[in-house]
């Protein structure tokens, strides 16, 4: 095949016809730069709600008894060598991609004042490491977060304060099943009163001190959980799959990952994510009937420049690479063109992101998180090199079609047609 | 003298509801390689038809067709259009250059299908369009040149590769009197010189008096073929 003079002879015709395809390429430049907008920012939505519900919840990877998931009891815990173990395995598995991690000890119990008893869930916590870990901190609405030596404190949500009627300083009784199987009760004092705009965390989430409840609880040493955070969220599947290959051995410890343990938010997100690909193939559809009408027209305007071609010595076969190449070479620039555009405009907001807070005055629940208003768009390289593939596969497959019809062209047929 | 074209017994049959229409009727022919010949005839009589069976560009119905000493009805596509590139020239009514390309890269198309290298296609073409009066239009596409100078564009086209045998298409019928009779100097000179054989589909009566034969066909069939004795290139 001569390849040099068809890419020319495809060159030279898209740029003859430059309305043409400058009309083709504005609906594809438009189409990709949405595309690669709304792409960003749903990314960016992602890792932000990713964060924030892996702060909140068990980190991107979590180390429990086999058990806890399911079961949520004190029973189903680490402690002694194996929590050493685990935790020894993470920091050797985990090393620079490691930001931060957090032992917690959970129980569910009840929290009772003069005024009520709630359901809890209390969560034994290092304070330091909780600090760096979650940013329950950020939501103080009173009081103080807890602090290295406190004993009798808990920080507790606005909405179970209200109910229990208490107030920073203010005592209550926490009551819970103890390891030895025993209802057992601790008194403690609010430090601190805390709002996620989350009504389930904030009507029974309770931080007290890790060591007082492992006193309290007659379990030294033991977690519920050990919670990693690691520095990109895309890092979780091989954090997950190299720590549960070197603590395979181990029974006593199961490895999951933010998917796993937190399962709401993965789902949301799928949900999420699924219309955002439905909302895509349309757009990507579109484009790829602009290209295909594009060189359509083109090819059927052009039957006797084809037939000159074939009368010149080209062949079928040939003939039909020109206009594949056209289609392709329209696809090409105009995917630079659209992905270029969608990336400047993109740029604009990667520093100070984008302000929903018009939309969302009083917050948006999703997948167990409450959304930001501020969205900051992502886009990665993957992604990058996936839209440039899709573009080209568009292209090629758009153009497929009239490249056929110009290959079955008939030659003496052609040279009747009126250009 | 050797046969650039022959025909036997050639058909074209267009398959049409309610009656297939025959639009070539069994001619069978022969063109002396040099040969200068037109072949004239009403619109419908099957000039044009011919000239595309000939060229390959259509298959007839029935019958047979030599190129030179090749028999080309049986040929693959892609074998055709190697011929095509290899020995036939083609020119149009409507001139049909590539309106993406110079009319030096049109000239030099053929020359460049074939693997020439550059400079040499260059120097070929240049010295033709010196001898065509088309020196200085190198670089102009063809919606910047005139018909006379499209069609003189399209001539050096087919000719520039040498090929055996030109077949011209109404070659003439969109040009005035002034630029058909440069026109058919350019191609009778490149006859006399190259020896290259012509044949032509025309009404033009300026394109039959300057043909060395005339065939006239009716109603797809040749009615009278008649060899003429004379030749003049304009001073």
């Amino acid at each position: 095949m001569r390849l040099t003079v068809l890419l020319k002879l495809a060159m030279r015709s898209v740029g003859r016809n430059t309305r043409r395809s400058a009309l083709t390429s504005l609906a594809m430049v438009l189409g990709l730069a949405l595309l690669v907008f709304s792409r960003s920012l749903a990314e960016g939505a992602y890792d932000k709600m990713i964060d924030s519900g892996v702060r909140m919840g068990s980190g991107h990877i979590a180390i429990q008894a086999p058990e806890y998931l399911t079961s949520g009891k004190l029973e189903h815990r680490l402690e002694g060598e194996v929590a050493t173990l685990a935790l020894e395995a993470a920091n050797d598995v985990l090393r620079e991609s490691l930001l931060s991690w957090a032992p917690r000890l959970s129980v569910n119990g009840l929290a009772s004042s003069t005024a009520a008893a709630v359901p809890v869930r209390i969560e034994g916590v290092d304070p330091e490491l909780e600090r760096a870990f979650s940013d329950i901190e950020d939501k103080l609405q009173d009081g103080r977060y807890l602090e290295a030596g406190d004993r009798l404190h808990a920080y507790i949500g606005t909405e179970l304060a209200q109910r229990l009627d208490v107030q920073v300083g203010n005592r209550f009784v926490l009551t819970a099943q103890t390891s030895t199987g025993d209802v057992e009760g601790q008194l403690v004092r609010v430090a601190g009163i805390f709002q996620t705009g989350i009504p389930e965390v904030d009507q029974s989430l309770i931080h007290i001190p890790i060591d007082t409840a492992r006193e309290w609880l007659h379990t030294p040493g033991a977690t519920s959980t050990l919670a990693f955070l690691l520095n990109e969220s895309e890092l979780t599947d091989i954090g997950v799959e190299t720590l549960q290959l070197k603590l395979e051995n181990e029974r006593q410890i199961r490895v999951l990952g933010w998917r796993e343990s937190s399962p709401e938010l993965a789902a949301a997100i799928r949900l999420d994510s699924t219309g955002n690909y439905i909302f895509h193939s349309i757009l990507l559809a579109i484009i790829a009937l602009a290209i295909l009408n594009a060189v359509m027209i083109s090819v059927l305007g052009r039957r006797r420049e084809f037939g000159v071609l074939q009368a010149m010595g080209l062949t079928g076969v040939e003939t039909g690479f020109v206009v594949f190449l056209e289609g392709l070479f329209l696809t090409v620039i105009s995917g630079v063109a659209g992905i270029s555009a969608g990336l400047l405009f993109t740029w604009g907001f990667f520093r100070d992101g984008l302000d929903f807070s018009i939309f969302m005055e009083d917050g948006l629940e999703f997948g167990g998180q409450i959304m930001e208003p501020i969205v900051i768009p992502h886009f990665s390289v993957e992604q990058l090199l996936i839209s440039t593939f899709v573009v080209v596969a568009i292209g090629m497959i758009s153009s497929l079609y009239p490249a056929l019809r110009a290959s079955k062209l008939d030659v003496a047929e052609a040279m009747k047609f009126e250009q | 003298m050797k046969t650039a074209v022959r025909t036997t017994s050639l058909w074209k049959i267009y398959p049409q509801e309610p009656d297939p229409v025959e639009a070539v009727r069994g001619i069978s022919t022969e063109i002396e390689t040099g040969d200068f010949v037109a072949m004239a005839g009403p619109s419908g009589s099957g000039k044009t038809t011919v000239l595309n069976m000939i060229g390959g560009l259509t298959r007839p119905s029935r019958g047979q067709i030599w190129i030179g000493d090749r028999e080309i009805t049986e040929m693959s596509d892609k074998d055709l259009a190697q011929l095509r590139l290899e020995r036939i020239g083609f020119v149009f009514q409507s001139y049909n250059l590539l309106p993406v390309l110079t009319a030096l890269e049109n000239a030099e198309f053929t020359l460049l299908l074939s693997g020439i290298p550059k400079d040499e296609r260059r120097k070929k073409v240049l010295e033709l369009f010196n001898k065509i009066g088309l020196s200085g239009l190198e670089d102009r596409k063809p919606g910047k040149l005139s018909g006379g100078q499209q069609q003189r564009v399209a001539v050096a086209r087919a000719v520039v590769a040498n090929p055996a045998l030109i077949l011209a298409d109404e070659p003439t019928a969109n040009l005035d009197s002034k630029a058909s009779e440069d026109l058919l100097d350019v191609m009778e000179r490149l006859n006399q010189d190259h020896g290259t054989t012509f044949l032509f589909s025309t009404h033009d009566p300026r394109v039959m008096e300057r043909s060395r034969r005339l065939i006239t066909l009716v109603d797809g069939q040749i009615e009278s073929d008649e060899r003429r004795n004379h030749l003049s290139v304009s001073p």
